[in-house]
């Protein structure tokens, strides 16, 4: 169990990914290296065209990159079939939406149930699964509703426990409070961190919110394809101070002088 | 993943009820048309070969030989039927009672004739009393003609439906008491001993009078011997114990009357041979052919309902884009999706195939319950309806469920 803290569940290494364009490729991420480790809550934030959501469909296997590696959970994925990236995504990963995406036509229950449907996982093991997952995010008594009968907050639960019932290695969430007030938001962030701290949860989630980023443990910041340090002081204007290398021995800092116009004058 | 493929389908047909009655209309209409007509098909062709069945189908005739046939000689009297060639038939049949059951002649002429101020053409049909043997002769009063009418050459007529109609009324009941008049043939009085009923098929009896050959030849007509081979016949009528052996009697009756005729080696038959099967093929072949004709006209529909499915599920592909998207960001594989599509359609199909069958078993029963004709359910029009309707679902639902299945998943969830 000592292995069980620090152990990487997502390694990107130098993920290059373009997009043909009229006018040559355009580059959506550059060269993007980075580990996320077991039982992590991250934010991936940028501002919009910075590429975190092509490095979410990336990391969520939506999408394959132009290269580079990504080993997920210690198993390369880097070049999956579409059949292969279907059974992984199945396995491996659980996805919370900005506008939930549940099946309007289906209960709490079977919205929940469809991972370990494609799973094919039998039809009481399911029941049973599902149950337990809505109980977990508190919509034990919502089961049998349709979406279109539950508060925005509630169907963004029912989509976490859709997002977890088949025990994934990590959950992505794509601005998961994006569509919701601000206190309902807060209670999903709370719920997160809950999944986070009490089922050691690794959880991703995309945002441009700096209010979010400011809960997680650690925030990868990315601006036109590449990482960046610090993005959160960007969002709040602070200027961030560059630390000084000190490696060779301290060496005298040139002052300026600075000249005042009456001097000058006189 | 069947059982929940197929709860999928079910649920989206659910969900849309209106719209999916209507994209089933096609198929409703093409397989209800297809078991419909298959069943009526089947029963119209019942009916008629009803009436062959029994002696219709145990019975071959002696017919003559065509004159101008291709390969006929030029032989006086050539093709012509005589007492001759009776005899000889009738031995035959004495010594195969296996397969023969009875031989009776038909000697037919066209004659005058004449009841109080009525009067009108008809056949005159010279025969024996086994006549009934090789001929349905259903007695709606009285009696057919007996072994001692034709010993006496009896004065005595059986008179066909159509014959008793036009000269006494069509009042079947009445009709009880013109047996025991006389009507008048060729100016000879002829006492009637019996009315045969209504009688379809082919050599029908209706408008045709029974007289023993010895009458006709001595007291009616006169001479009608062919020279040096006896009496002239029309054509002889041969019974057969079952309709099994209709190619073994032919065979039988081929060597019998080549021989008694001196028909050379490689010479064709100068007389013909009327085998039920020829007729029964023929209407068999017919009736097939409507049947077949209307079954391709509902295939045609149950094509075009098709094409009403696969443009319904372009659009329901299209329309749920973004269910597509989540289904596979959740896991489902390009078959899943693919299945689940394809599964829509099918139920589609399926579903209105079943509404056309039910539908045509209603409209069936109502017709054999009107019209009478007693019609059953043809197994196979339904067999047929059923899976054809499933192979045009999985046909016509394959493309837009490969369009679904091959949706990129990011697209797709982005899809707005």
């Amino acid at each position: 169990m000592t292995e069980y803290i620090g152990r990487p569940i997502v390694e990107l290494r130098n993920i290059r990914k373009t997009f043909p364009t009229g006018d040559g490729e355009f580059v959506a991420l550059d060269d993007i290296s980075l580990t996320i480790e077991e039982g992590e809550m991250v934010a991936i934030m940028g501002p919009s065209g910075s590429g975190k959501s092509t490095l979410m469909t990336i990391i969520g296997l939506l999408d394959n990159p132009t290269s580079g590696e990504y080993i997920l959970d210690g198993m390369d994925v880097s070049r999956l079939s579409r059949h292969e990236q279907a059974h992984i995504r199945n396995r491996k990963l659980g996805f919370v939406f900005q506008n939930f995406n549940l099946l309007p036509r289906l209960t709490a229950q079977k919205n929940v149930e469809l991972p370990l449907v494609y799973g094919r996982v039998s039809a009481r093991e399911r029941a049973e699964r599902a149950r337990a997952a809505l109980e977990a995010v508190g919509l034990g008594h919502k089961r049998d509703s349709l979406p279109n009968t539950l508060s925005g907050g509630q169907k963004q639960r029912v989509a976490i426990a859709r997002a977890l019932v088949h025990d994934p290695a990590i959950i992505l969430a794509d601005e998961p409070t994006g569509a919701l007030d601000t206190r309902t938001g807060a209670e999903i962030l709370a719920l997160f961190r809950q999944l986070n701290r009490d089922q050691g949860r690794t959880i991703i989630i995309v945002t441009h919110d700096p209010e979010i980023g400011r809960h997680m443990d650690r925030v990868i910041g990315l601006r036109d394809g590449r990482l960046v340090d610090n993005i959160l002081s960007e969002y709040y204007g602070v200027e961030v101070l560059e630390e000084v290398e000190r490696s060779h021995g301290l060496e005298p800092v040139p002052v300026p002088v600075v000249r005042r116009p009456t001097e000058e004058a006189a | 993943m069947l059982t929940e493929l197929i709860g999928m389908a079910f649920d989206s047909l659910r969900a849309n009820k209106f719209r999916s009655l209507l994209t089933m209309l096609g198929v409703i209409i093409g397989a209800g048309t297809l078991v419909a007509v298959l069943s009526l098909g089947n029963a119209l062709q019942g009916q008629v070969f009803e009436q062959f069945v029994d002696l219709g189908t145990r019975r071959i005739a002696v017919t003559p030989g065509d004159p101008r046939a291709k390969g006929a000689r030029d032989v006086p009297g050539y093709g012509l039927l005589s007492l001759q060639d009776y005899q000889v038939l009738n031995t035959l049949v004495s010594n195969h009672p296996d397969i023969f059951r009875a031989i009776a002649p038909e000697i037919t002429v066209n004659t005058r004739v004449r009841a109080g101020a009525v009067s009108l053409q008809t056949l005159l049909v010279g025969t024996s009393a086994d006549y009934p043997q090789v001929q349905r002769t259903p007695m709606l009063h009285g009696r057919f003609l007996t072994p001692a009418d034709e010993a006496e050459g009896a004065r005595v007529g059986v008179l066909g439906w159509l014959v008793a109609r036009d000269l006494f009324g069509a009042d079947k009941a009445a009709l009880r008491d013109v047996i025991g008049q006389t009507v008048e043939i060729n100016g000879q009085p002829i006492e009637i001993v019996g009315i045969i009923n209504e009688n379809g098929g082919p050599f029908s009896t209706d408008s045709r009078i029974f007289t023993p050959v010895s009458t006709m030849r001595l007291r009616l007509i006169g001479d009608l011997d062919l020279p040096g081979r006896g009496l002239r016949m029309s054509s002889i009528l041969l019974g057969l114990q079952s309709e099994k052996q209709v190619d073994e009697a032919v065979a039988l009756i081929e060597r019998t009357l080549r021989a008694a005729r001196n028909v050379p080696d490689g010479a064709i038959n100068d007389f013909n041979l009327q085998t039920p099967t020829q007729a029964l093929n023929v209407l068999a072949g017919i009736s097939t052919a409507i049947t077949g004709f209307i079954a391709v006209v509902a295939g045609i529909s149950l094509v075009v309902g098709g094409i009403g499915i696969m443009n319904i599920m372009l659009v329901a592909v299209t329309e749920r884009t973004r269910e597509i998207g989540v289904r596979k960001a959740l896991g489902a594989s390009d078959g899943d999706v693919l299945g689940q599509f394809v599964m829509e359609a099918v139920a589609l199909s399926l579903v209105g195939s079943l509404i056309g069958v039910i539908g045509a078993i209603g409209i069936v029963w109502l017709i054999s319950t009107f019209s009478g004709i007693n019609t059953g359910i043809s197994w196979i029009g339904i067999i047929l309806a059923l899976t054809f309707a499933s192979a045009i679902g999985v046909g016509f639902g394959y493309y837009p469920a490969r369009r679904a299945a091959l949706l990129p998943p990011i697209e797709a969830l982005r899809y707005e």
